[in-house]
């Protein structure tokens, strides 16, 4: 199944070296500490807060509209502490999908509108559909489905998942050319 | 035509990329992340010490459809101290008290008063 052509804007892109595109309407909060590792597709309104910690993506990631990217954070006697958020390959982020979790595997799909609760561990070729709410602290297992609120597993993924999301991201990443004009 | 009133006490920390419109206090310690929004439309807004506003909160002050601003007084929607709104709530309540965490994409109405110590759950909504 053929994706269609996703086509943007090519004054509001930045397109990096390693292929990142990253659009100009994001909020990208300490840029020096987020690491896309190279085809990520950043679109517009979504957030990455690489100033509370660092922020490491994968290559082939999706970041859709308005999502955010948040390191997670640890509560202490002394205070609270920030750890750093890393992202595997190929994972795609839904819109408007709030992501705390301190691991992201690869082959991972989140759906739109998701809370992934706070220090949360997705491990590899896990879904999450579209209005889950994830508690604080969940270890999702790989090729598990989650769903619903509270999140809970309500299904299982074929073994060829992984192959499945590299298709997705990279026929994504191909059909997410800027408008030609003609 | 509404003039951007905005006084944030010493200690405050609003990030640059948040939209607040109206007339609006904030008080010392708190924090506001970018991409919040906080639009005093119908009255002021009166932002209590110590909150955090995170990215994508909606802090919104309009009058309700079937109430007419009969009494001449503006509301003054208040905000308590300690209070953490998380990553894209709603929250348009008139009164809220301290010590309150409204989850990530929480919506709490227009004729809902929240006291102190609450928590609003994640993706909740609490209408009228």
């Amino acid at each position: 199944m053929e994706l269609r052509d996703i086509n943007y804007n090519k004054s509001d892109y930045v397109e990096t070296a390693s292929g990142n595109k990253v659009c100009r309407q994001t909020v990208l909060c300490g840029s020096q500490n987020i690491i896309l590792q190279g085809k990520v597709i950043v679109q517009s309104e979504a957030i990455i807060r690489g100033d509370l910690a660092n922020v490491k993506t994968g290559r082939y990631c999706i970041i859709s509209k308005e999502a955010v990217l948040r390191p997670p954070y640890k509560k202490f006697s002394k205070g609270v502490a920030f750890f750093p958020l890393t992202m595997g390959d190929h994972v795609y982020v839904g819109e408007r999908s709030v992501v705390n979790a301190a691991i992201v595997g690869n082959y991972v799909y989140i759906g739109k509108n998701c809370v992934i609760g706070r220090r949360c561990t997705l491990k590899d070729c896990c879904v999450i559909e579209d209005n889950t709410v994830l508690a604080p602290e969940t270890v999702v297992p790989p090729f598990a489905r989650y769903g619903g609120s509270p999140g809970s597993h309500i299904g299982d993924l074929p073994e060829c998942q992984a192959d499945l999301m590299v298709d997705f991201t990279r026929s994504y990443y191909q059909h997410f050319q800027p408008t030609k004009l003609i | 035509m509404s003039r951007n009133s905005i006084k944030i006490l010493p200690g405050a920390l609003v990030c640059e990329e948040s939209k607040l419109r109206g007339d609006i206090t904030i008080g010392s310690g708190t924090i506001v992340h970018p991409s919040a929004t906080i639009i005093a439309e119908a009255g002021p807004i009166i932002i209590g010490d110590c909150c955090l506003i995170e990215e994508q909160v909606k802090i919104i002050h309009r009058l309700p459809f079937d109430q007419q601003n009969k009494e001449n007084t503006t509301p003054v929607l208040i905000i308590g101290s300690n209070n953490v709104f998380e990553v894209d709530c709603t929250v348009e309540s008139p009164k809220i008290g301290n010590n309150n965490v409204f989850e990530s994409k929480c919506f709490v109405g227009n004729k809902v008063t929240v006291s102190n110590g609450c928590t609003i759950g994640a993706g909740c909504r609490v209408d009228g």
